[in-house]
Parts: C-alpha cells; structure tokens; sequence
C-alpha cells in the first residue's frame, strides 16, 4: 500500500491520491528499483509504459525516506529531466531573454523544495503526488515572477480601458458562437482543442474572463448575492467587457487563420 | 460563517483541495472562491486549468543536458545540508498576538511559553512529547525543535525596565521547576506533568 499524503484537507482528513495513481503506484511498489527507474527513464507519453510524474514524485520521497541513496539520486536525475524538457517549451528562448538562466534557476530552485521537503518541513511536495503538471505550473509561474518578469519579450500587450467601449456587432457575434451559439461546433473536438489552445495563450486577464464566462458565470448583476466575474476580478463591470471583447478578438483571428 | 479551519489556508493547500473535488465547475469555484477570497485568482486559474485535458503531445525540445541537471543536484545537496535558519527563528517570527494564541492552544501560561521559548528550560528535561506539540504548532520537524530548544539559553532583550545590575542569562531550570513556577493552573501542570510518562 502506498504511503498516504501527510497533507490534511479542512476536515483533518489525509489527502488522496486520485486513483489512476495509487492503481500505478500499487504496481510499481511490487516490482524492484532496477524496474522502476527502467519504467522512469520512458519520457514519451505516448509510450504505454510511460509513468506519470506524480510517481516519480512518489518514489523520489520514498526513496529519501528508507535512505536508498542511489536509487534517490537516479530518480532525481529522471525528474529533472523531465521538467527541463518541459520548461523548453513554457520558458522558450524566442520568448524570453536569458531563458536557459531562468531554466536552470527553475530546476535550482525546485532542487531546494524537494530538501526542504527531505527535511521532513511542511509535507512540501504533496500536491507534486496528486497535480503534478499543475503544481509544477504554479511553482514556475510564482518562480518566474520573483526572477523573471522583466525579461518577457513577446508577451501580448494588454491596455486596460476603464472606460466602456462600444462592443461591435462582430464581436458580441462571436461571442454568441463561442458560448454555445453553435453547439456543433463547440462539440467538435478538433475545434475545442484548437479553442482550448488559443484561450490558453491569451493574456492572463482575458484567459480569466473567458475561462470565467465558458463555467457559466455572468459579468454583472443587480442582485448582490450573485457571484458576478466583476466580482471576482474585483473590476468594473466595462473592465470585464472590454478583456472579453479584446479576447474574442484575438481568438476570432487565431481560428479563422487555422481554419 | 467562522468557521475555524483546522488546515493552513495556504494557496497551495486550498489548490490541492480544489483539484481534488469530484467536479470544478461553477458551483465548486464560488463555493472555494467565498470560503477563500484571498486565493481568488489562483483558483479562476486553477479551474480554467482543470477544465483543459492536459496535453498528451510529447514536448518537441532537445534534450536537457546532464550539467542542468548537475548543477540542480548540487542546489539540493547544499540545501539539505544546511541547518535550517528559518526554524531556529520561528519564535522569533511570532507577533505579540500569535506568541498568546500559541499559549493558548498549547494550553500553558505566557510565562511558560516564554521561558520555552528563551530557552531557559533545560532542554535534556523536556519530554518529548512536549516537543513534539510544539514543533507540530510551528510548523517545524521535531529535530530542528529539538536542535533549537538546546542551543544555548537567549538572552532575553526588549524589557523596559532599569537594572542595577549587568543583565545576564540566568541560569537554566529544568521541565518541573518550570511546571511549577509558571503561573499555570493545577490542571495544566498535571497535563503537562503527565506528558513525561
């Protein structure tokens, strides 16, 4: 049985791995640490034997803690590994300055959080064991806001009119299309990817209406006891239209150029 | 609604408590964004996240070279050799108003906690029991408490009062003595007095 999380939620309750992972980790702990770190070294996700990097997370700390040192060091090579790949493609020399730096200061300082984490504080990695991709998100975008703003080269530029723009015709089109006005469409998988892809690439404050506005949520309200969008992102309500309106824009031309 | 809420509310572990819900939909975000304003943007985030299936392409990069990876490795090794600075001064981060809260869940005198605190128990006299409250309380393993409460005693500065003479460290008392010199009701030193069983 896999180790549970030290991690409790709000009601005192150990944390759990979703099952996909404890199902992977339960395999892995029956076979031996040659046959793991084989299993670890696949960096091809698409390979059927490939093992998530919530495992390796797992069998990294696991590693520390019944003091298998070299087993450790090996599993740590592999992880490191696999997050410098990824930083290829979230800390990428066209879009950044100095970006193999800000790679490696990364990897540095994610190294300190698995000794601190070694060092038994705080049950650090936990969400590495459930989340890793998301977790190792976060740990890169709070990293690169300490070293690295400054040095973003292509970041879109994002004016904030407090003002309310006229919103043209097209756009409020667009938007009808996009919220379901075709529900084909938006069915479409090939489309939603694309979709998916472009929204992700808007600036964080248009990502967030539009993220917003797809869950349902609507940009204002009369009644005070609705959670509005204007609500959440603490803005006027012309604000939200202007991010959404600039948004669709954006994605408008994104999907029509690939389509 | 105050609700008193037994785990730390930090982004991280309201974020992992979020990703774990059966479903992150509207419901379950205003639910998360009104219990825990403060993490507001970090959860819009976190939903749009979810909402995506996360990309089963392979990232197109060269390969990472085996120097990044050494260098991280030596990042590690120095981290975890270092004694951990942070806890020696957990006390030391604790405002008038946290020091007393920490007293009161321990349930001891300020006086007790103080004299914990500057050291002036004799570290060997402590159960560990105790300790292994206290370090849970700070946050902190029950080595690095341990290691603290046996550096030498603090000289306790900040007192606004004249002294005739030089103000030195006094010397160390043990558990027991403490137990009983500290203000503490007859239950508390029973309570306290049971931990070294």
């Amino acid at each position: 049985m896999p180790e549970p999380l030290k991690s409790k939620d709000k009601h005192g309750l150990p944390f759990t791995r979703p099952p996909e992972i404890e199902v992977c980790l339960a395999r892995l702990e029956a076979v031996d640490a040659t046959a793991r770190l084989q299993a670890f070294a696949i960096t091809s996700r698409k390979s059927s034997g490939y093992v998530s990097s919530e495992a390796l997370m797992h069998f990294l700390r696991r590693a520390h803690a019944t003091g298998a040192k070299d087993e450790f060091k090996q599993i740590f090579g592999l992880l490191m590994k696999r997050i410098g790949q990824s930083l290829f493609a979230t800390v990428s020399d066209s879009r950044m300055a100095g970006a193999q730096g800000i790679r490696e200061e990364i990897m540095g300082r994610f190294a300190e959080r698995i000794a601190k984490d070694c060092n038994g504080r705080f049950a650090m990695l936990d969400f590495f064991e459930v989340r890793f991709d998301m977790a190792f998100d976060r740990f890169r975008k709070s990293v690169l806001r300490q070293i690295g703003p400054s040095s973003v080269l292509t970041e879109p530029l994002s004016t904030d009119g407090e003002a309310g723009q006229e919103i043209s015709r097209e756009v409020e089109e667009a938007a009808a299309e996009f919220m379901g006005g075709d529900p084909q469409k938006i069915d479409d998988p090939a489309f939603r990817l694309e979709l998916d892809a472009a929204i992700d690439e808007l600036p964080d404050d248009q990502r967030r209406v539009v993220g917003l506005l797809r869950q349902g949520f609507q940009i204002d309200s009369k009644d005070p006891n609705i959670m509005t969008i204007a609500k959440m992102l603490q803005c006027d309500e012309r604000t939200v239209r202007n991010r959404r309106d600039r948004a669709f824009r954006t994605l408008n031309s994104v999907l029509q150029e690939d389509a | 609604m105050n609700t008193p809420k037994p785990f730390a509310a930090d982004e991280e572990f309201v974020l992992m408590a979020f990703s774990m819900e059966p479903n992150h939909g509207r419901e379950t975000l205003e639910r998360y964004i009104r219990e825990y304003p403060q993490h507001t943007t970090a959860l819009i985030d976190c939903s749009i996240d979810l909402v995506h299936e996360p990309s089963v392409d392979d990232v197109q990069a060269p390969e990472v070279p085996d120097s990044a990876v050494d260098k991280a490795w030596q990042r590690f090794e120095r981290t975890i050799q270092q004694p951990d600075a942070e806890v020696a001064n957990t006390f030391a981060k604790l405002s008038t108003s946290s020091f007393k809260s920490l007293a009161r869940s321990l349930d001891v005198s300020n006086l007790f906690l103080m004299r914990v605190r500057d050291r002036a128990i004799r570290a060997s006299t402590i159960p560990v029991r105790f300790t292994e409250k206290l370090a849970s309380k700070l946050g902190t393993t029950v080595q690095a408490m341990g290691a603290y409460l046996q550096a030498p005693p603090r000289m306790v500065s900040g007192q606004a009062f004249r002294s005739s003479v030089k103000p030195s460290v006094g010397e160390q008392i043990t558990f027991d003595q403490a137990v009983q010199t500290s203000q503490l009701t007859p239950e508390q030193q029973a309570t306290l007095k049971s931990l070294s069983d």
